[in-house]
């Protein structure tokens, strides 16, 4: 009697895991098969749980097999001999165990209008540009290609070629076409690896994240194009690196500025030099440090010391730049700020030397300062594929900060802007946007033009 | 002798539905974002089974582990996700890195899996 006690009690221990979990797992594996197969339609007895849930295990059998003999896509990387041909010692269960469904997506399967990718990146970005008074104007600001090839796990090439304003023609003010980025990167440990070529100069937020749906407003914010001249890119090499807990670190030695090309309208964004004409006499250093350990929140910081006379023989004035900038999330606001300094020595020596040699005063500021803070919120629900971002960001920029002795701040470059606008992304990757900027100055006398700005930017 | 049996045959069938259900020891959750994924460093101890849930916080990215010959697409923000299950077998370091261009630090968006 004991013993049919006994069996009884494991039997209905067994059934009682066994019937809601076979129940689970049909409907677990019917419902990846629709994923795999959208023509699936699930057979046999409902009651029949045992025979429906074999069945299913080698029709997803079959089916992974089937996939896993035809030939890769073109996009993915194909695993090198020598890493297949040993068992690999973290081992991804192999997709025969179907009934574990090791790897599996839960993203809608592709469909005949899903999205395709090509074996090349890039950006673009389209522009309506208004200022107070005049009319549109439209402007294929940039057409971004971007190629990566891996030499090896461990080598690996980037490279970023932009056309901006869609036309260039020899001896005329048009566009630009430019090398944005080249370079090779050497990976040897995630907290040291080397890198070579045409870098982007790790300042700030936008000037190595400036892919067109990374960023509120039709335009760069200011402070990121006047006093952190973006796009800032040189030639050099550096190291770089994931420190652990969220930091990681850019280091770079790079080739510098160009004080003859500074002005007081700009500051020292004339003076880069982005690969041509470049010198390497008096190398600029540059690092950034990032800490990104906490989901949402980025916060970095940056630091730039170099030379820059090359061009102007006698005077060779040092510029330094600092930087701190932050951004987060939380639910369905974003947050992002950045405040930037810039020192400049022998400034006044400069202006005379510069003033000798043109006939015309640059009055360029021996300090310049920026900062800006941009609230968003997202008003479409997160489970929408759409999503519709306002947005509203103060900046506040003066290139004449602090004149050397014996030069006057030109109030008209004491400047401050209100931009707010909408931004529409009917894909992650595409941006549809829309602002409106108020311009002011400190000025008297020369007073700054409001804008409206259309554009449509996006990443493939 | 025969109760020992029953026993055995009883604790064998309540083995084989634990077994059955398929529950990973370890459900991680990994983002990626240009240009990290968040952790980047993931610590499982050795015969552990973990999977990794991928996401996106913007465009689409990839999850490529060279050593383990996987290579999954993760789809952009509110897009879905995607799903790898593994058996950490042996000890030692495992860089995870990835696979679709993403822009300017591509590269360097990468992470690593250390089986203690």
């Amino acid at each position: 009697m004991r013993w049919v006690a006994l069996l009884v009690l494991c039997a209905t221990g067994v059934c009682a895991q066994t019937t809601p979990d076979l129940e689970g797992r049909v409907a677990e594996l019917e419902r990846k098969m629709r994923q795999l197969d959208p023509d699936f339609t699930p057979s046999g007895s409902p009651a029949d749980l045992s025979g429906r849930l074999a069945a299913l295990e080698k029709k997803m059998e079959d089916l992974l097999s089937q996939r896993a003999a035809a030939p890769p896509p073109a996009a993915e990387t194909t695993p090198k001999p020598a890493e297949t041909a040993a068992q690999p010692a973290l081992e991804a269960i192999p997709p025969a165990a179907a009934a574990l469904q090791p790897v599996s997506y839960s993203a809608p399967p592709e469909k005949a209008d899903e999205e395709h990718r090509l074996p090349v990146a890039g950006y673009m970005d389209f522009h309506l540009n208004k200022e107070s008074g005049d009319s549109f104007r439209p402007d294929f600001h940039r057409f971004v290609l971007l190629f990566g090839h891996s030499f090896s796990d461990r080598i690996k090439f980037w490279s970023e070629f932009e056309l901006e304003h869609a036309l260039l023609e020899g001896g005329e003010e048009t566009g630009e076409v430019a090398l944005e980025q080249a370079y090779l990167d050497f990976l040897v440990k995630p907290y040291l690896n080397f890198r070579a070529g045409m870098m982007l100069t790790p300042v700030g937020i936008i000037n190595e994240r400036h892919e067109p749906p990374a960023f509120n407003g039709v335009e760069r914010p200011f402070v990121e194009t006047l006093i952190i001249p973006t796009t800032w890119r040189e030639l050099g090499f550096g190291i770089t690196g994931d420190l652990g807990r969220g930091f990681r670190y850019r280091a770079y030695m790079i080739s510098s500025l160009d004080a003859s090309r500074f002005d007081a309208a700009e500051g020292i964004t004339g003076g880069r030099t982005a690969g041509f004409d470049a010198s390497f006499r008096n190398p600029a250093k540059v690092a950034r440090l990032e800490y990104a350990g906490i989901r949402r929140l980025t916060l970095g910081t940056s630091f730039y010391t170099g030379h820059a006379g090359f061009n102007t023989p006698g005077i060779n004035p040092r510029v330094s730049l600092a930087e701190f900038d932050g951004r987060y999330s939380f639910r369905r606001l974003d947050f992002r700020g950045l405040f930037a300094n810039t020192w400049l020595n022998r400034a006044g020596e400069l202006n005379h030397r510069l003033m000798q040699q043109s006939g015309i005063n640059p009055n360029i500021a021996r300090q310049m300062r920026g900062w800006y803070l941009e609230p968003a919120i997202h008003v479409m629900p997160r489970r929408l594929r759409n999503d519709v971002i306002l947005f509203a960001r103060y900046e506040k920029y003066n290139t004449q900060h602090r004149m050397p002795d014996g030069y006057v701040p030109l109030d008209q470059f004491n400047r401050s802007s209100w931009v707010t606008g909408v931004t529409f992304k009917p894909n992650a990757d595409v941006a549809i946007k829309f602002d409106y900027v108020f311009n002011r100055n400190k000025s008297s006398v020369v007073r700054p033009l409001d804008g409206i700005n259309l554009g449509v930017g996006w990443w493939f | 002798m025969k109760r020992l049996c029953l026993l055995l045959l009883c604790s064998a069938a309540f083995a084989a539905q634990k077994a059955d259900s398929g529950k990973p020891d370890r459900v991680i959750t990994i983002v990626a974002e240009r240009f990290t994924f968040n952790p980047s460093k993931i610590v499982l101890k050795e015969g552990e089974t973990a999977e990794f849930v991928l996401l996106s916080d913007d465009t689409d990215h990839g999850f490529r582990i060279p050593s383990a010959g996987v290579d999954l697409a993760i789809p952009q923000q509110s897009k879905g996700e995607a799903r790898v299950r593994f058996v950490a077998r042996k000890r030692g370091k495992y860089v995870f890195e990835c696979s679709r261009p993403c822009g300017a630090g591509h590269n360097l968006m990468r992470g690593v899996i250390i089986v203690k």
